[in-house]
């Protein structure tokens, strides 16, 4: 029998948007702040962050178990503060996610920016703009294509995301467990008529993705 | 209006080396730097206007440091009150006329200053303000450059080869429009050229720079 | 040679993937043996044992959830010796001809216990523990992990399973349970008396928790094997005062 394929499929949803704008917000935000100049000290950061890219899921949820548990630095510190917890929730899930996910938006970012025109953003600054406003009113607006490409990528990075959520959301149906984690579940229990319902919804899914990213892209260039 | 520049820097690009080492004053209208290309003048008008960094030196505008090793001054770029008209105009391609011209304006009141409607109708602009800049002509886009620059009210211009991308025509059009201009503002400019026709046009003090110096007078 | 086997369907193949990767790289004597993963010190300590009283064949260990393993080699993986830590998962082996009968024995016992956190109170009895002390309780998931079914079945038959669902979190295997005891973010689970005895520092044993049927571990030669002789030595050697000795130490008890 299929089961319930509807609420693996809604949370999967919920928690790889939530992922990607938190993803594309860091990744914007740290794309920026590497800037222009290239430099040892720039290059390092940039390979440090990118360092969920290049760490199996697994490891990528082992650390993020360590650092986020209850023992944790960032785990105990959450829990004094503000009473939150990460383990076994979709919040969880939602950050494991998200890390996995930002090393694509950061790069594609980075690219998008470095290939804005020098001149236009110096422009910018002989009338008067900051910084921040150069950045908002001239490179973002120029670059945005470059992000949303990184954007899509990171989405379905998060949707199809599995070693990182187990380890730190675990896999509890209904609140984290998710189509990936799901079809695994099917897979373990021998119910492989649930296993291919779901592998199909996956698929069904992340076609509708390729096709949105396929339109948004194209668009009307204007000459950027 | 008094300029008074002296500035040095050292840039590398592997084993290659280029060093500037400008030192001229002017207090006219029209000053020109001039010179074959490479010779440097592209980066002294990026340094006077805040968008390059010297590694020692000071510029002064009217006695007033805009950048000053010695006393560790730098003023950034926003605040110089200098504007300027690149070399490929840099237009912002993703804006219309209109508010290319407007960029530098306050938001609110930005969609009907009446400071741009004038400067779009000095600079016969008024019919494409609503069209991008791929879809104007290298004269129009000159003119929308200018007028941009000058909507911000700076107190000096710097063009950076302005007419180079224009026929002869067009050219010798633009130098009598600049003329005009120059007498209207009174806003004095600095402007770069490798055209010996535009210097006898224009007139003013004449900077020739080679090999990132100041050559004899 | 292999008889029949179902289809493999497409979604398990992964789980034939890294055993058959890892296959074709063995030499001629190496001997597969799929153990439950209750049973992973104690099997590697008899497989180096048993290496050493028999030259020439090495014994390669792979451990899982026990219906992992059964899946695995429904899949045609190539296990030698199949160990699984109760009867019903063997007795599936048994009914689609993937073990032979013959060969079927029991060789140890266990016992399974609840444990809680180094920092949580120790419930005197089951029924203590639903409510907000005990947040997340660790259990292996039912429907893959032997422990998970023994504590099932107590959980049921004491009438406490609909009132704990929300509290439990369902993992992997039996070690996944106790890691998330001894890391705190589970404050009570169900594992094995020798799995808490492994994480003395980090779990308390609260009580014994009574199984409906013994917690029994049976073993058997996969049908099939490429080492037969070899896979019915160590089934003999595990099963041999020598074995049974190691099996004692990590505190798994006699045949019930």
């Amino acid at each position: 029998m299929a089961g319930d394929a509807l609420t693996p499929l809604v949370l999967t949803l919920k928690v790889a948007v939530l992922a990607t704008l938190l993803a594309a917000f860091a990744g914007v935000a740290c794309a920026r702040a590497l800037g222009r100049r290239r430099s040892f000290a720039r290059d390092v950061g940039e390979s440090l962050l990118t360092l969920p890219l290049v760490l199996p899921p697994t490891v990528l949820g082992y650390y993020l178990l360590v650092l986020l548990g209850r023992r944790g630095p960032i785990g105990a510190w959450l829990d004094a503060h503000f009473g939150v917890r990460l383990i076994f929730t979709w919040q969880g899930a939602v950050l494991a996610a998200a890390i996995a996910a930002f090393p694509l938006i950061l790069r594609a970012s980075r690219a998008a920016f470095l290939a804005v025109d020098a001149e236009l953003e110096n422009a910018a600054r002989t009338l008067g703009l900051g910084e921040g406003a150069v950045f908002l009113r001239v490179t973002l607006p120029l670059a945005w294509r470059g992000v949303l490409a990184g954007a899509l990528l990171a989405f379905a990075r998060a949707l199809g995301e599995f070693g990182a959520t187990l380890m730190v959301a675990g896999n509890l149906p209904g609140r984290t467990q998710t189509l990936s984690l799901a079809i695994y579940d099917a897979v373990m229990a021998g119910d492989d008529a649930r296993a291919e319902t779901l592998v199909l919804v996956s698929l069904g899914v992340a076609i509708v993705v390729l096709v949105l990213a396929a339109r948004l892209l194209q668009g009307n260039a204007r000459a950027a | 209006m008094r300029l008074e520049v002296d500035l040095a820097k050292r840039l590398a690009a592997g084993a290659r080396e280029f060093r500037l080492d400008v030192r001229f004053a002017s207090e006219a209208d029209v000053t020109i730097l001039f010179g074959p290309s490479g010779a440097g003048k592209t980066l002294t008008l990026h340094a006077i206007a805040g968008l390059l960094r010297p590694d020692r030196g000071e510029i002064l505008l009217d006695g007033g440091a805009l950048f000053s090793s010695a006393q560790r001054v730098d003023v950034p770029a926003r605040r110089r009150g200098i504007g300027f008209v690149f070399q490929d105009y840099a237009l912002f391609p993703h804006l219309t006329v209109w508010d290319n011209v407007a960029f530098s304006l306050p938001r609110k009141g930005r969609r009907a200053d009446p400071t741009v409607t004038a400067l779009l109708d000095e600079f016969e602009l008024a019919e494409c303000a609503g069209a991008y800049p791929h879809e104007l002509s290298g004269g129009q886009r000159q003119r929308v450059a200018l007028a941009r620059a000058l909507a911000a009210k700076p107190r000096l211009l710097l063009l950076d080869e302005p007419f180079a991308a224009l026929d002869a025509p067009l050219r010798a059009r633009m130098r009598a429009e600049l003329l005009r201009l120059r007498a209207r503002s009174g806003i004095p400019m600095v402007l770069i050229t490798h055209d010996p026709e535009d210097v006898s046009a224009l007139g003013g003090a004449v900077i020739r720079l080679v090999d990132g110096r100041v050559a004899g007078a | 040679m292999l008889l029949r086997r179902p289809a493999p369907r497409f979604a398990s193949l992964i789980l034939v993937l890294p055993l058959a990767a890892g296959a074709c790289s063995a030499m001629a004597a190496d001997l597969v043996v799929s153990a439950a993963a209750s049973l992973k010190e104690a099997f590697g300590e008899i497989g180096r044992d048993f290496d050493a009283a028999h030259a020439g064949i090495r014994v390669v260990l792979n451990v899982a959830a026990s219906d992992v393993l059964l899946k695995q080699i429904e899949q045609g993986a190539p296990a030698d010796v199949f160990a699984s830590a109760d009867e019903s998962t063997m007795d599936r082996a048994v009914a689609a001809a993937l073990v032979e009968p013959a060969t079927r024995r029991d060789f140890a016992g266990n016992t399974l216990v609840l444990v809680v956190g180094r920092d949580v109170v120790a419930p005197k009895a089951l029924d203590e523990l639903p409510g907000a002390v005990y947040a997340h309780i660790a259990i292996g998931n039912p429907q893959s992990v032997p422990a998970g079914r023994y504590a099932k079945q107590a959980l049921v038959d004491a009438k406490l399973w609909d009132a704990l669902a929300p509290a439990l979190v369902p993992t992997e295997n039996v070690r996944q349970a106790l890691d998330y005891v001894a890391r705190g973010e589970a404050q009570a689970g169900f594992v094995y008396a020798t799995d808490a005895a492994l994480a003395k520092d980090n779990v308390r044993v609260a009580l014994t928790v009574p199984t409906a049927t013994p917690v029994r571990y049976p073993i058997a030669i996969v049908t099939g094997a490429s080492h037969a002789p070899a896979a019915r030595d160590f089934v003999a050697f595990v099963a041999s005062p020598a074995g049974q000795a190691v099996l004692a130490r990590y505190g798994f008890g006699r045949v019930p």
